[in-house]
C-alpha cells in the first residue's frame, strides 16, 4: 500500500505539476537564451549551458515528469527564442536530463550520480540521433556531440545543483512546507 | 531584456496551412529522409523541402542565426569528417574506392597525396541533401507558427490536455521570467557583480553564475504556488479543456496530410521493399573523375 502511494506521487501530474513544469520550461528557455553567447568553439550545436541545471533541479524537486517536461519543452522554447529551429532528438535528450534525477530522487539514490547518469543518457540519445539523422560516424558523434555536451552538463550540474537545493530547502523551511 | 518571438504574420502560403498538417508533413519528411541513403530519393526529398521552405517566404535576415548554427554543424560533419578525415563516411561508405587524385596533386610547388575517394565525395553530397532537407523543414517552424497555436496543436494531435496546457502556459511565462532575469541582473550589478570578470579558478567562475541563477529560480517557484492555487480555484482540469485559439482544417490541409503519408509510405516501400535503402554512387558521377 505504501509502495502504491509512493508510485502515484512520483507520476502524479496535477495542477501544481502543470505549473511547475511550465515555469521550469520557461525558466530553462530564458536562461539558455540569455547565456547563448557562450558557445563551445568548433561544436555548432553544443553550447555551454549553465541553465542545464534547471531540468535537473526541477526533476529532483518536483518529480520526473516535471523534470522531463522542463527539459523537453524548455529546449524547444530555447531553440525557438534563439531561432535554431526544431530538433526533436535534442529536445528528448534534454527531457531525459530532467527525468533521470527525478527518478533517482524518488528511489532515494545519490543526486550527484543522477546528474552524471542523466546527462550520459540524455546527451547519449541526442548525440546518437546524429547516426541516423546526419549519417555521422562514431568518432564524430562521440567527439563533436557527446563529449562536449556531456562534460559541460555534468560540470554545471555538479557545481550548481547543490547550491539550488540549499536555496530551495531554505525556502521550504521558511514557508513551512 | 526584451524577449520577442520570431513569428510574424507574412501572409505567406505557410501562414494558411493548419499547424497540425505542418507538423505531420515535417515529421513525415524527417522519417523519409532518414530511412534511405539513395541519392535519387534524397534529391527528390531535397526538392520537396526547398519548395516547402520557399512557401514560408522567409528572408535571410530572419533565419541567418539558425543557418549559421547549421552551417557550422555541416562543416564539422561533411568537410572535416567526411571529406578531410574520411571518418564520417565510415559505416555507410564501403572501404576502398576510386581515388579523386590517384597520382596526388601539386600545390605551391609541393606534391601532395590525398586519399579522398569519389565515394566519399558523393556521400558528402548525399549527407548535405539529407541534413539540409531536414533543416529546411524544421528551421521555419519558429518563424511561421504563432506561439498561441502550440498548445492547441499538440492537444489536437493527441497530446493529453494537461501536457498541452503546460506548453501553452510556458509560452506565457517567458516574458515575465525574462523581465525578472533582467531585474535580478541589474540588482546584482548594482552590488558589484560581474559575470565574466574577476579572478579565481574554473569552479569559482562557474559558481559566479549562482547569484544570478538562484534568485530567478526561487522567485519563479514561489510565485508558481499562487498560480497553481488560482488555477485550482477555477477548477482547472475538471472538464475537457476548450482553447481560445481555434484550428480548422481546409481542403489543402487534408491534401498535405495525404501527400505526407504517401511520401513517407513510398520512401519506405522503395527503401525496404525494393532495396533502395543503401548508399550507392551513380555511374555518371564516376565519369566526372575519369577524364
Amino acid at each position: 500500500m505504501a509502495k502504491q502511494t509512493e508510485k502515484k506521487s512520483i507520476w502524479a501530474f496535477g495542477t501544481k505539476q502543470v505549473v511547475y513544469a511550465a515555469i521550469g520550461a520557461a525558466l530553462y528557455a530564458v536562461l539558455t537564451w540569455a547565456f547563448n553567447v557562450w558557445q563551445i568553439p568548433g561544436d555548432g550545436n553544443v553550447g555551454i549551458r549553465p541553465a542545464i541545471v534547471i531540468p535537473m533541479f526541477f526533476g529532483i524537486a518536483f518529480g520526473p515528469i516535471v523534470g522531463f517536461i522542463t527539459g523537453f519543452v524548455g529546449n524547444i522554447l530555447a531553440d525557438m527564442l534563439s531561432g535554431y529551429g526544431f530538433w526533436i532528438w535534442w529536445d528528448l535528450g534534454n527531457g531525459i536530463i530532467g527525468l533521470i534525477p527525478g527518478l533517482f530522487k524518488a528511489h532515494r539514490l545519490c543526486g550527484e550520480l543522477s546528474v552524471i547518469v542523466g546527462s550520459a543518457a540524455g546527451m547519449g540519445l541526442a548525440s546518437a540521433s546524429e547516426f541516423w539523422v546526419s549519417g555521422a560516424d562514431f568518432n564524430t558523434v562521440l567527439l563533436a556531440n557527446f563529449v562536449p555536451s556531456f562534460v559541460t552538463n555534468i560540470i554545471w550540474g555538479l557545481v550548481l545543483l547543490p547550491l539550488l537545493m540549499i536555496a530551495y530547502a531554505a525556502i521550504l523551511k521558511r514557508s513551512g512546507r | 531584456m526584451l524577449v520577442s518571438w520570431n513569428y510574424r504574420f507574412r501572409n505567406s502560403p505557410m501562414d494558411h496551412i493548419d499547424p497540425r498538417a505542418r507538423f505531420i508533413f515535417s515529421f513525415a519528411l524527417l522519417f523519409a529522409a532518414t530511412a534511405t541513403w539513395n541519392p535519387i530519393i534524397l534529391f527528390v526529398l531535397f526538392l520537396i523541402a526547398i519548395t516547402w521552405y520557399l512557401m514560408a517566404r522567409l528572408t535571410w535576415k530572419d533565419t541567418k542565426v539558425g543557418w549559421f548554427m547549421i552551417s557550422i554543424m555541416l562543416f564539422t560533419m561533411i568537410v572535416v569528417n567526411t571529406l578531410i578525415t574520411g571518418g564520417g563516411a565510415g559505416g555507410v561508405v564501403p572501404p576502398g574506392g576510386q581515388l579523386v587524385w590517384p597520382g596526388g596533386f601539386d600545390l605551391f610547388g609541393k606534391h601532395f597525396t590525398f586519399g579522398l575517394t569519389v565515394e566519399r565525395v558523393w556521400f558528402a553530397i548525399s549527407q548535405l541533401m539529407r541534413i539540409l532537407s531536414i533543416s529546411l523543414a524544421f528551421i521555419i517552424i519558429p518563424y511561421t507558427m504563432d506561439s498561441r497555436a502550440y498548445g492547441v496543436t499538440f492537444s489536437k494531435l493527441g497530446m493529453p490536455d494537461r501536457l498541452a496546457y503546460t506548453m501553452e502556459l510556458s509560452f506565457r511565462f517567458i516574458p515575465t521570467l525574462a523581465r525578472n532575469f533582467q531585474v535580478t541582473l541589474d540588482a546584482q550589478r548594482a552590488r558589484g557583480f560581474e559575470l565574466d570578470g574577476g579572478k579565481g579558478n574554473f569552479i569559482k567562475k562557474i559558481r559566479r553564475v549562482a547569484p544570478l541563477l538562484i534568485p530567478v529560480t526561487m522567485n519563479a517557484i514561489v510565485s508558481s504556488e499562487d498560480i497553481a492555487n488560482a488555477m485550482d480555484l477555477r477548477g482547472f482540469g475538471e472538464q475537457k479543456r476548450t482553447w481560445l485559439y481555434e484550428l480548422k482544417f481546409n481542403w489543402w490541409d487534408w491534401a498535405l496530410i495525404v501527400f505526407s503519408v504517401l511520401m513517407l509510405a513510398t520512401v519506405l516501400l522503395l527503401a525496404f521493399r525494393f532495396d533502395m535503402r543503401l548508399f550507392s554512387v551513380p555511374g555518371w558521377f564516376y565519369g566526372l573523375f575519369n577524364k
